[in-house]
Parts: C-alpha cells; sequence; structure tokens
C-alpha cells in the first residue's frame, strides 16, 4: 500500500516536471518562431540556395538548370580576367579606405575630445554627411565633380581641374573621396566614445612620469582605445569590400571598366549584363570567403593587443 | 599656459577646415538647388539671387513624392516594427534560458551578421518571387525583418543581462502568463536598446538603395531613395531639378537627426561597444 502510494506521488511528480518542461519548451518556441521564420525564409535559405546554385549553371536564359560541379569557380579564377581586376581593385580600395577612414576618424576625434564649448558642435557636423544616403551622397558629389569644381579652379586653383569622374586613374580616387566623406562620422562617434572611457587617473600618472604627449597617446590612449580600433577596423573593413551605392551612383563602373569593384562585377553578372545567377552566386562566394577570413584574421590579430582597463 | 593657448587655436583651425570640407558639399547642393541652370553654370558658388521654388514644384510634379516617402514610410516602419519586436523577444528569451541549445541557437543567429548581401541577393530575389512578394512595400519591409533580426537579438541579449530577474519572477507570482509580463514589464525596460536598434536600422532601411531596386518593380511603389535615382538617371543633366530633388530626400532624415541627434549618436557608439 505505501508503496504504491509512493509511486503514485512520484507518477504524479514526473507528470507536473513534464508538465513544466513541455510548458517551458512552448513558451521558448513561442519567443523564437517569429524570429526565426523570417530569419529562415530571407536570409538562411537564400543562403543554402545560393551555396546550391554556385555549383549549377542556372540563367535566365535556359530552362533546364543543371550541376556542373566546380566549373563556376574554375571559371571565376582562371577565365574571368574582368572579374580578377575587380577583386583586385575592391583590394586596393579597401586597403586605402580602411586606413584613411581610421586615422582620420581618430585624428578628428582626438581633437574634438580637447574642446569644451563646441565639442557637440562639431560632432554634430563631422557626423551630418552619415544622414545622406550613399546613393544620395554619390549624386551630390557627381554635381561637386562636374559643376562646382571645374569652376573653383578658375580661382586660381587649377589642382581642380581634374576628369574627376571621366579619367580613369582620377575616378577610382574620385570614390575613395565620397566614402571617406560620408563614413569617417560613423568611426569618429564610436572612437569619441572610447577616448571619453580612457581613464584620466592614467594620462595623469604618464604625464607626472615625464611622457610627452605624443607617448602618452602612443603607450596609454592606443592600448586603452583598441577595442574600438578593432570593431572600427572590423567595420570599415566589411563595409569597403562590399562597396556598391558610391561606385554605382557616381560612375557606374566607368570609363569602361575601370572602376568596376567586385560586388557591381556581380551585380552585372546577374541582372545587367548575362544573368548568369549560378556563376554569379559562385563569384559572390569567393567574395563571401574572402571577407570571412580576412576579418576573422583581423579581429583575432587585434583582439590579442586589446587590453583590459 | 600661452603654448596650451596657441595649440588650442590651431586645434580649433584645423577642425573649422575639416568642418567646412564635410559641410561644404550639402551647401553647394543646397544653394543651387534654388538656382536656375544658367546661374549653375555661370556662378555655382555665389548664393542665388532670385529664388527658384520651381525647381522644387517641378521635382514634386516629375517624381509622386508624397507617394515616395509615403512607401519608404511603410518599408521602414514595417522593418523597424518587426526587427525590434520579433528580436527582443527572442533575444530576451535566449539570454533567460541557460543551457547549450540557446546558445547553440544564438551562435547560429550571429553567424549570418558576416554573410555580405551580394552573396544572397540573387536568390533572395528568387525567394520573393516565389512567395509572391516581389514588387510589394509591405513585402520588401518583411524581407529587412529576416535580414535585420539577428542584429537585435544580439543587442538585446546582452542588455537583458544587465536587468535583474526578480521583477519577472514578481510579474509571475502576480499571476502574468510569459507574454504579458514580456509585454508589461521587459519590454518597458529594454527601452534603452530598443531605441537603439531602431535608429540603427532607420539609418539603414531608409537609405538603403540596392534591395529596393532589386524588389521593386513597379514606379508607385519606388522608395523615395529610387525614385530619385530614377530621376538622376532620365535628366543627367537637368541640375536644378536633380538637386532640389536631392535636399527633399535627404530633408526627412536630416530632420530626424536635428531632433534625434543625442539618441542617435549615443545609439552608435553603444551598437558599436557591443558589437
Amino acid at each position: 500500500m505505501d508503496t504504491e502510494l509512493a509511486t503514485a506521488k512520484t507518477k504524479s511528480n514526473t507528470f507536473r516536471f513534464n508538465k513544466a518542461k513541455k510548458k517551458k519548451c512552448l513558451s521558448f518556441l513561442m519567443f523564437l518562431t517569429p524570429a526565426f521564420l523570417f530569419y529562415a525564409l530571407f536570409m538562411l535559405i537564400p543562403l543554402i540556395g545560393a551555396v546550391y546554385y554556385s555549383f549549377t549553371n542556372w540563367n535566365a536564359a535556359s530552362q533546364a538548370t543543371r550541376f556542373v560541379g566546380l566549373s563556376n569557380y574554375i571559371e571565376a579564377f582562371t577565365n574571368d580576367p574582368y572579374f580578377k581586376e575587380s577583386m583586385l581593385l575592391t583590394i586596393k580600395y579597401t586597403a586605402i579606405v580602411v586606413i584613411v577612414q581610421n586615422v582620420l576618424a581618430l585624428l578628428i576625434a582626438l581633437l574634438i575630445e580637447y574642446r569644451n564649448r563646441t565639442r557637440n558642435l562639431f560632432r554634430t557636423v563631422f557626423f551630418m554627411p552619415n544622414m545622406v544616403s550613399l546613393i544620395i551622397s554619390a549624386f551630390m558629389w557627381s554635381f561637386i565633380f562636374t559643376i562646382v569644381l571645374p569652376q573653383l579652379s578658375e580661382y586660381g586653383l587649377s589642382l581642380l581641374d581634374q576628369g574627376w569622374l571621366g579619367n580613369p586613374d582620377v575616378a577610382f580616387y574620385s570614390i575613395i573621396i565620397v566614402a571617406i566623406w560620408r563614413g569617417t562620422g560613423y568611426m569618429m562617434i564610436i572612437y569619441i566614445a572610447a577616448l571619453q572611457g580612457v581613464p584620466v587617473h592614467l594620462k595623469e600618472a604618464a604625464i607626472i612620469d615625464g611622457a610627452s604627449s605624443f607617448q602618452n597617446f602612443i603607450h596609454v590612449t592606443i592600448p586603452m582605445i583598441m577595442h574600438a580600433i578593432t570593431i572600427c577596423v572590423f567595420l570599415t573593413l566589411n563595409e569597403a569590400f562590399k562597396v556598391f551605392d558610391v561606385v554605382y551612383g557616381l560612375t557606374g563602373g566607368g570609363p569602361g571598366r575601370s572602376t568596376q569593384v567586385v560586388a557591381l562585377n556581380i551585380f552585372e553578372e546577374a541582372f545587367s549584363g548575362n544573368f548568369r545567377y549560378g556563376y554569379a552566386n559562385a563569384k559572390s562566394m569567393i567574395l563571401f570567403v574572402i571577407i570571412l577570413i580576412i576579418t576573422i584574421v583581423q579581429v583575432y590579430v587585434m583582439k590579442g593587443k586589446e587590453v583590459e582597463s | 599656459m600661452k603654448k596650451t593657448r596657441l595649440s588650442s587655436i590651431f586645434n580649433l583651425v584645423i577642425l573649422i577646415a575639416f568642418g567646412a570640407l564635410s559641410f561644404f558639399p550639402i551647401y553647394m547642393v543646397v544653394i543651387n538647388s534654388f538656382k536656375s541652370q544658367d546661374q549653375i553654370f555661370n556662378s555655382v558658388l555665389q548664393l542665388p539671387t532670385t529664388l527658384h521654388f520651381t525647381n522644387y514644384t517641378e521635382a514634386f510634379s516629375q517624381i509622386n513624392i508624397v507617394q515616395a516617402l509615403w512607401n519608404s514610410l511603410t518599408v521602414t516602419g514595417i522593418g523597424i516594427a518587426g526587427i525590434v519586436l520579433f528580436g527582443s523577444m527572442a533575444g530576451y528569451k535566449l539570454a533567460r534560458t541557460p543551457g547549450k541549445l540557446s546558445q547553440i541557437i544564438f551562435l547560429f543567429f550571429m553567424s549570418s551578421m558576416l554573410i555580405p548581401f551580394h552573396s544572397i541577393m540573387i536568390t533572395l530575389t528568387r525567394m520573393a518571387n516565389t512567395i509572391g512578394i516581389q514588387g510589394s512595400t509591405v513585402g520588401l519591409g518583411i524581407i529587412y525583418i529576416g535580414l535585420g533580426v539577428s542584429m537585435s537579438i544580439f543587442l538585446t541579449a546582452g542588455f537583458v543581462k544587465t536587468i535583474p530577474k526578480e521583477l519577472e519572477e514578481a510579474a509571475k507570482i502576480d499571476g502574468a502568463n510569459e507574454m504579458q509580463t514580456f509585454i508589461k514589464v521587459i519590454f518597458p525596460l529594454l527601452s534603452p536598446i530598443l531605441v537603439t536598434i531602431g535608429i540603427l536600422n532607420l539609418l539603414w532601411i531608409w537609405n538603403d538603395f540596392l534591395l529596393p531596386l532589386l524588389m521593386l518593380t513597379n514606379v508607385n511603389d519606388y522608395t523615395i531613395i529610387l525614385s530619385v535615382n530614377t530621376l538622376f538617371g532620365e535628366y543627367n543633366n537637368d541640375w536644378p531639378k536633380i538637386l532640389a530633388s536631392l535636399v527633399i530626400t535627404t530633408i526627412p532624415l536630416i530632420t530626424a537627426y536635428v531632433f534625434l541627434q543625442k539618441y542617435i549618436l549615443d545609439g552608435i557608439a553603444e551598437g558599436a561597444v557591443k558589437g
């Protein structure tokens, strides 16, 4: 009788336990399903599809999509000079933009740090370009490059009289100018926040020890804001590799193909040139892997240099 | 003392020079948007002598700006609402559920943040076509939920860990079910991070170009950015009209910036530090 009662009790306990677990499970599902649903539909499935189709000859022209193995990848690496050129151009662009943008943003942030009354005013002004959409920035600068600068050059500034968008060598730098004009303010905000987190007593201690302000910057400030540098380099690196809007709006990849970055090359392959979707997917996978490797290495290396305050 | 004074002036001069460079293009576009084509070609630097408001009225009639603004608002509104609500629900639950499973799910969402949009754009277009939302502004807004929800989960999960559990437990004892607890107790507590998420996504979605270009096919559904793109392509040298439309497009965000400045700038710093 006693044992029976005990078993019954355990039974009801397990039952209650299961019920609680079930309820927990249900609420877990209830909270996660909406996010997961949208994520799966518009991120996960398209990604899986993109990987799959990169091994096929899927295109707009033919009906039958066939599996073609690695041939898309082989073509991209060995038989597509435009893709190769666009990739090299993008790497060059990325190197310049990442360095200039971060150095400039940090410099401006440092200068602003020393201001008291005008700090907010300058923050506002420098961030302003970031509110203008990338493609609109490109259109604004088209106006500056084709109308304003040639007229300015008449005031003895002959340096400004360039084929800003028409000369293949100059057009590349015109794109960089716009990217830096628009992007620097965002990084500056992050750097200012980081600089405010540097403990004053550390700087004071360094000054008492006889450090010059430059030494102070190199040995105290830089290590203390290393996490912000990691983040900003990561963000600019990612953005620069995927650059599209500015080039599309400013030069359309021209003159000729001289400013065709890799994202534009993929776009052209898929939507305006050949409509070879499978092949464009293969190229986009190559871009993905390159960005992935470079950012992982960057974060890994720079994280190692961070210090705790 | 004298030296610091001097360096302070030097500092100010450099900042003003950089600031002027930063502001110059916007200033040029604004003043020239009130000029005639002739004036632009002859004296681009001078302030307009007479204000040509016709540039604006013509730009207004050329692209249906009211409609375009409404379209942008629809897309951005749906996108942000979904990202904020669904992202915070998932982020909250994942942060409050210990264990391997929720860690794996969390990483699973996070891994997508490295995927370049260009890698999924083709198949995403096909997906939109298959489920029949290509060409609709509502559909476009919904797509943004899928693309942006990971970041929202990430930021809320980090924030939830700073909220004490006692409040939820108290609500539970008072007989509230979990959804009620979330909506009435947790959601208000999350508001600082939700504002950050909302702002970051506002800047992204409102200004985005490539996805609307791929998704919207009918001119009547175009967002403001797409409309200006069309105008720029069609009237390549009609600068007065183009400049006026550029100014109109930029005004909503600049206005938002003036009023929400503190939140926007703090939000960016916050979002980056957490990231």
